[in-house]
């Protein structure tokens, strides 16, 4: 049965027709077309499809949209600038060369804002953990940690956000 | 996988809106709450439903709630909540730190303590430390509400007490007994996002001189359909001072005591060495511990 | 050296000599990374077209079973479903090795693996393709499955391909020198069986295909997740039977191959034989499990090693017998099985080695290339095999090696040419950074540390078919508009080749990177490449731009010479200026310079091209694995195990590399990090099973374990002082170099951790335990 709900993705409201099989990833990547969420493997192991619902990095692919309509959620495409600079974080990611393919990225990026949203200051080892369900197959996740680190330390200096 | 099945949606806002739901619909439903299982059985069509009812959003039946025994964990609960509550770590950390090992972190922002008992996997994480740390399941329905250990509310795999109209609502964790302390390990591959090969959870009570075992609690999971309590480690340590020949007895006994099957995560013979080596660990971790508490 | 180095002008190029570039060598950010961290970048998958429906595949549940009747009518009843195809709508075989091909976009007749697709539905929705393909009867008469080559080679009764008796692939031998006198003359011989183990890439990204078939027109446009889009364009025009001229394909940005995507995928045919059929643009995106029944990951082996050894540890000869698991179609098989050959090659001086082996047909998703193909598995053996022959002579594991290391201008039994090696200097600096003399042999039971060499080619020699041209092209258009734009067919697949590519050509040229564009990935638009495989891009391209570039300066110098009132030889060009070396105050803007050209002459626009030699007088399959050059590295890593569960903790790995000059070190540093990860995830857990009735058991990322953040070690990756004169700007591979080392690193770590010495992948912890308990039964702890 069709119904049409409202989503809030980066802040603007998106009117939709779901079915209440829709999977918010499909309707984020489908029907709004923000293809920045990506899907890896459909069954939550990879962490490709993160999004953050009201802030908490969750996945996508294992979220039911109608289960989403009064939530605020955020994907890639709203991490960036307003007028389209890179946030800091994204600007640690290609300094620190931690982008390859890049297709894990946006779901990783967003695991690791969500890490220093709620610890600013997290050892290496928290850092390793919060990224733990988002796989890279590129960069042995080296780069990244010390990315999301250089993050850690520029929001602890400058109370960048 | 998309999901085929053509289910209804239900969203109830409180819990007495749940369980008319459960009473009117309860044997044609499934409940939503993390998804990270329903889901994915959804999306590979190893379930179908006509009714999917989401309780995730349901305010009293989520949140950690300190009493004066004890302290009150509702179903909807999510694990990373558990995960991160500072006030938890002192006196349940064996729970804390079980679920800080479930899944991924965005797996654990979605999954909820009633979901993963509830789901009744025999590789579940939290079953184990909530039994270690002698908790109540409460289970409500329209009828009223019943209380079980969760030892015994699992009976195999993806199986469990509850009626077609119930459902657990919240988990009561007595304050901890002083000289006592839990403890809880798992072992798979990977260091992260591991269905565990096997994991246990120890309570350890010393009497008043802090050396003698005054009573033991040994649970293991992921060794048979459902969480084994084991007999012969409490027969053992209770009475007694903790040492090495006794360590070593008590991986024997819970070795003697799981019945793991080899599956394409691990063989049977691995997984009992694992447990004699967890058992031995835990014991040992949480004997230290109960003589510092 | 022959033709190719002919044009490059490279003995009179200053910064040849000094090694002062100035683009070159730089860790720039990568041009698509901000649209990539901003999520704005399109994968296959990301792309819609007007009218576009979906295709989905319907693959068997069976190993191997005869087909004996498809229905598919009950599925075309069912609303919104536009059109089924099965084997019947595509009988021409195709595959990447063209004398060799036997796979079909859609099993004809018969399927031979889990996972084979039997029929493909194109539908308006996904859901509705899922559900139409719920709906196609499929009738099987059902085969017993080989699962294991060991046993495939006996059974001529039950061949999985009719023309392969004992379902051999296909075998070779090499004999070069002898051998068997030198074994017997040998003062030590070690002969020991190894097995390797199935795994697969595990990109994120899984293959997606877009076809556009314009009936109006009879031209095809197909997007696609594709690392080699000119083999993949010449099986379409075969399978599909149209010219190669009415096919387009543009390879949108790829999200990992590692070689997996180095075939074509059947969903890019069946995108374009559904599109053709329904006459509406289609697009196919796998599911994981499709990733998995697709494969093309690297081969299992059970190889047998045989190295002999003079009184003083030089290696006197190798014996290497191969049995190869192809799993159920051609493939890279023919390659990879005779890359195995070769690897066995270098580092080391070898001077007697025969190759003996057969790559065997098996109802399992094909095998095929898969970073550091055909070298992973015999250094597995052979580094192995290299600290026990060290420990029988006393020697470190150190000293033999150096010992035994090939050094520059070396040429191989098999006629393989080093024209430059630091692998010495490889083995010496990870041996110092990692103190590793100081540790080896000397740390508490269950904490080990082991050293591993390794190699691998940097480019390949020779075509997948007989052919002459060029192996790569290269255009360099200059103008007022646009600057610098290179036009290159090259493939970048997550690695960087398309910032590689523009850092080469703004050296050459003068410019800063950022005033290079580069047109990559289209066969309409782009020029001529081979395709992403073999390490072969940096070398190829490099040479194939900087031959462009120095064509492009030796028109714009006159101009600038004119115009600063000097000799064309007096000029250079850097860092956007055309300067008076012997007065290099005196200057002129290099856009000028080319304002002044294109007013005077008209457009700029120059092509380069890169064809690597070819070698004479060597033996059967002896030309795969022959490259231009060679990258090297050395590993050590430091395992710490937990003695009561058996899991092996890899604690640190460092790594030294010869990867000639470094095009961008930050990037080089990723290619290693990426292979330690992969290397280390093959060492300890990742493994395809796949049940005695060929069922896939564990076709998800749930259970087939890839590592995660917290499984990584801590990576010291150093790259040596290098500068290889034959390669351009003196850089070559650094993609599936490090990867080589990196098992046996880990295995000859457990052994110095617990004195047992592993011959089978994964290292699993249940493995472990057992050879720890039986450490312990005889008393060594």
């Amino acid at each position: 049965m069709k119904q049409l709900i409202t989503l809030n993705i980066n802040n603007q409201n998106y009117d939709v027709i779901v079915t209440p099989m829709d999977l918010l990833v499909d309707v984020i990547r489908k029907a709004i077309g923000l293809t920045g969420t990506k899907k890896g493997c459909g069954q939550g192991d990879c962490g490709a499809c993160t999004v953050l619902i009201d802030g908490q990095p969750k996945l996508s692919c294992l979220t039911l949209a109608i289960t989403c309509a009064d939530k605020k959620i955020i994907t890639i495409e709203g991490i960036a600038n307003e007028d389209g600079t890179l946030h800091p974080i994204q600007d640690a990611f290609l300094d620190h060369g931690a982008v390859q393919c890049g297709f894990c990225t946006p779901g990783m990026i967003l695991s690791a804002k969500a890490l220093i949203d709620r610890n600013p200051n997290p050892s290496q080892k928290e850092i390793k953990t919060a990224i733990s369900g988002n796989t890279c197959r590129c960069t042995g996740y080296i780069n990244i940690v010390s990315a999301i680190e250089s993050y850690a330390n520029l929001v602890a200096e400058k109370g960048a956000k | 996988m998309n999901i085929l099945s053509n289910f209804q949606y239900h969203a109830p806002k409180t819990k007495a809106e749940v369980l008319d739901l459960l009473a009117d619909i309860g044997d044609k439903s499934k409940m939503l709450a993390g998804g990270t299982d329903l889901v994915i059985m959804l999306k590979e069509k190893m379930i179908q439903t006509e009714n999917v009812i989401n309780i995730a959003d349901v305010k009293e039946l989520s949140g950690i709630k300190f009493t004066d025994n004890g302290v009150e964990i509702g179903a909807c609960t999510t694990i990373s909540e558990i995960e991160n509550s500072k006030e938890l770590v002192e006196k349940y950390g064996a729970l804390v730190y079980a679920a800080s090992q479930l899944g991924s972190y965005q797996v654990r922002t979605m999954a909820t303590i009633g979901g993963n008992i509830s789901h009744s996997s025999p590789c579940g994480e939290t079953p184990a430390p909530l039994s270690a740390l002698n908790a109540t399941v409460v289970i409500e329905s329209k009828r009223g509400e019943r209380t079980v250990k969760p030892e015994d509310f699992i009976l195999g795999n993806r199986q469990n007490i509850l009626e077609k109209d119930e459902m657990v609502t919240k988990f009561i964790i007595p304050e901890p007994v002083a000289h006592s302390a839990a403890t809880y390990g798992n072992i798979g591959l990977r260091n992260a996002m591991e269905i565990d090969a096997v994991n246990m959870a120890v309570n350890i009570e010393l009497e008043d001189d802090k050396k003698t075992i005054k009573s033991a609690k040994l649970i293991m999971g992921s060794v048979a359909p459902k969480p084994i309590v084991s007999e012969g480690v409490p027969s053992l340590l209770v009475g007694k001072e903790l040492n090495d020949e006794l360590i070593e007895k008590v991986g024997e006994a819970a070795m003697s005591e799981a019945t793991p099957i080899s599956d394409v995560r691990a063989s049977a013979e691995y997984r009992k060495d694992v447990v004699g080596a967890l058992a031995r660990r835990l014991t040992k971790e949480a004997y230290n511990k109960a003589m510092e508490a | 050296m022959g033709k190719m180095y002919e044009v490059s002008n490279r003995y009179n190029n200053y910064r040849d000599y000094t090694k002062e570039f100035t683009e070159v060598g730089r860790s720039i950010r990568r041009p698509d990374g901000a649209d990539k961290v901003k999520g704005k970048v399109q994968y296959t998958d990301d792309l819609t077209l007007p009218r576009m429906v979906y295709g989905k595949l319907l693959r068997s549940k069976h190993a191997h079973a005869n087909i004996v009747k498809i229905d598919y009518s009950k599925a075309m009843e069912l609303e919104g479903v536009l059109g089924v195809i099965t084997g019947e709508d595509c009988p021409i075989p195709y595959g990447i090795v063209p004398h060799n091909a036997n796979e079909h976009a859609l099993a004809v007749g018969k399927v031979r693996n889990w996972g084979e697709p039997v029929a493909a539905v194109a539908a308006v929705t996904e859901e509705i393709a899922e559900k139409a393909l719920e709906l196609i009867e499929v009738e099987y008469d059902v085969l017993e499955a080989i699962v294991d080559p060991r046993e495939a080679v006996k059974r001529d009764d039950l061949r999985i391909h009719e023309d392969a008796p004992n379902n051999i692939s296909y075998e070779g031998i090499q004999v070069y020198g002898d051998p068997d006198k030198a074994l017997a003359e040998s003062d030590y011989v070690l002969e020991q069986d190894y097995y390797s183990s199935y795994v697969n890439h595990g990109f994120i990204e899984p293959q997606s295909a877009l076809a556009d078939f314009d009936v109006a027109t009879g031209k095809l446009h197909l997007y696609a997740t594709c690392q080699v889009p000119h083999y993949t364009h010449q099986q379409l025009a075969k399978v599909l039977e149209m010219p190669l001229s009415k096919i387009r394909i543009t390879v949108p940005l790829i999200g990992g191959g590692f070689g997996g995507k180095g075939v074509a995928s059947q969903a890019d045919f069946c995108s374009a034989l559904l599109s053709r059929k329904v006459g509406r643009p289609v697009k196919i995106t796998y599911e994981r499990s499709d990733v998995f029944a697709t494969n093309n990951g690297r081969h299992p082996c059970y190889m047998k090693m045989k190295l002999g050894f003079d009184k003083t540890g030089k290696i006197t000869a190798c014996d290497f017998t191969n049995l190869m698991d192809g799993g159920a179609y051609a493939g890279w098989g023919i390659v990879v099985l005779f890359y195995t050959a070769s690897m066995v090659h270098i580092p080391y001086m070898i001077p007697n080695v025969r190759f003996d082996g057969k790559r065997v047909y098996t109802n399992k998703p094909t095998c095929g290339a898969f970073r550091g193909l055909g070298g992973v598995q015999p250094r597995f053996a052979m580094e192995q095999m290299l600290d026990q022959a060290a420990a029988h002579f006393g020697m470190d594991p150190y000293e033999i090696r150096m010992l035994n290391a090939a050094e520059s201008g070396y040429t191989a039994m098999s006629k393989m040419y080093v024209p430059h090696t630091e692998y010495k200097k490889c083995l010496t600096e990870c041996v110092e950074k990692s103190g590793y003399k100081e540790k080896h042999g000397k740390l508490p039971f269950g904490k080990g540390i082991g050293l591993s060499g390794g190699y691998y080619i940097s480019g390949t020699s020779y075509t997948l078919y007989l052919s002459y041209k060029p192996h790569t092209v290269a255009t360099i258009k200059v103008d007022e508009e646009n600057d610098v734009t290179v036009y290159c067919g090259a493939t970048d697949i997550g690695q960087g080749v398309d910032m590689v590519m523009a850092q080469m050509a703004a050296e050459t040229l003068g410019v800063h990177t950022e005033d290079v564009t580069v047109i990559p990935r289209d066969t309409k638009i782009s020029t001529f490449d081979l395709g992403t495989f073999a390490s072969r891009l940096t070398f190829a391209t490099g040479w194939a731009i900087r031959q462009a570039a120095e064509k492009i300066n030796a028109e714009l110098k006159p101009v600038a010479a004119g115009m600063l009132g000097i000799r064309g030889d007096e000029v250079e060009v850097q860092g956007g200026e055309f300067y008076n070396i012997y007065k290099p105050n005196k200057r002129v803007p290099w856009r000028d310079v080319v304002s002044s050209y294109i007013q005077t002459n008209g457009p700029l626009t120059k092509t380069g091209q890169f064809t690597p030699p070819r070698r004479k007088g060597i033996q059967q399959g002896g030309n795969i694995g022959h490259s231009p050059s060679f990258g090297f590295s050395a590993q050590i890593a430091e395992v710490d195990i937990d003695l009561e569960t058996g899991k092996v903790n890899v604690v640190k790995i460092t790594e030294a590399g010869d990867c000639g000059v470094a095009i961008n070190p930050q990037s080089v540093e990723g290619q290693v990090h990426g292979s330690i990860g992969m290397g280390l995830g093959q060492a300890l857990y990742e493994e395809m099973k796949i049940a005695p009735d060929g069922t896939f058991c564990n076709p998800s990322f749930h259970d087939y374990k890839v590592p995660t953040a917290l499984d990584m070690p801590e990576i010291d990756a150093n790259i040596v002082d290098a500068y290889d004169p034959s390669a351009p700007y003196g850089a070559k591979e650094s993609g599936e170099g490090p990867i080589q080392p990196t098992i046996p690193a880990i295995f000859n770590a457990v052994y110095d951790a617990i004195g047992v010495r592993f011959t089978e992948m994964p290292l699993t912890p249940e493995k472990v335990l057992n050879a720890i308990k039986e450490q312990k039964a005889k008393g060594v702890f």
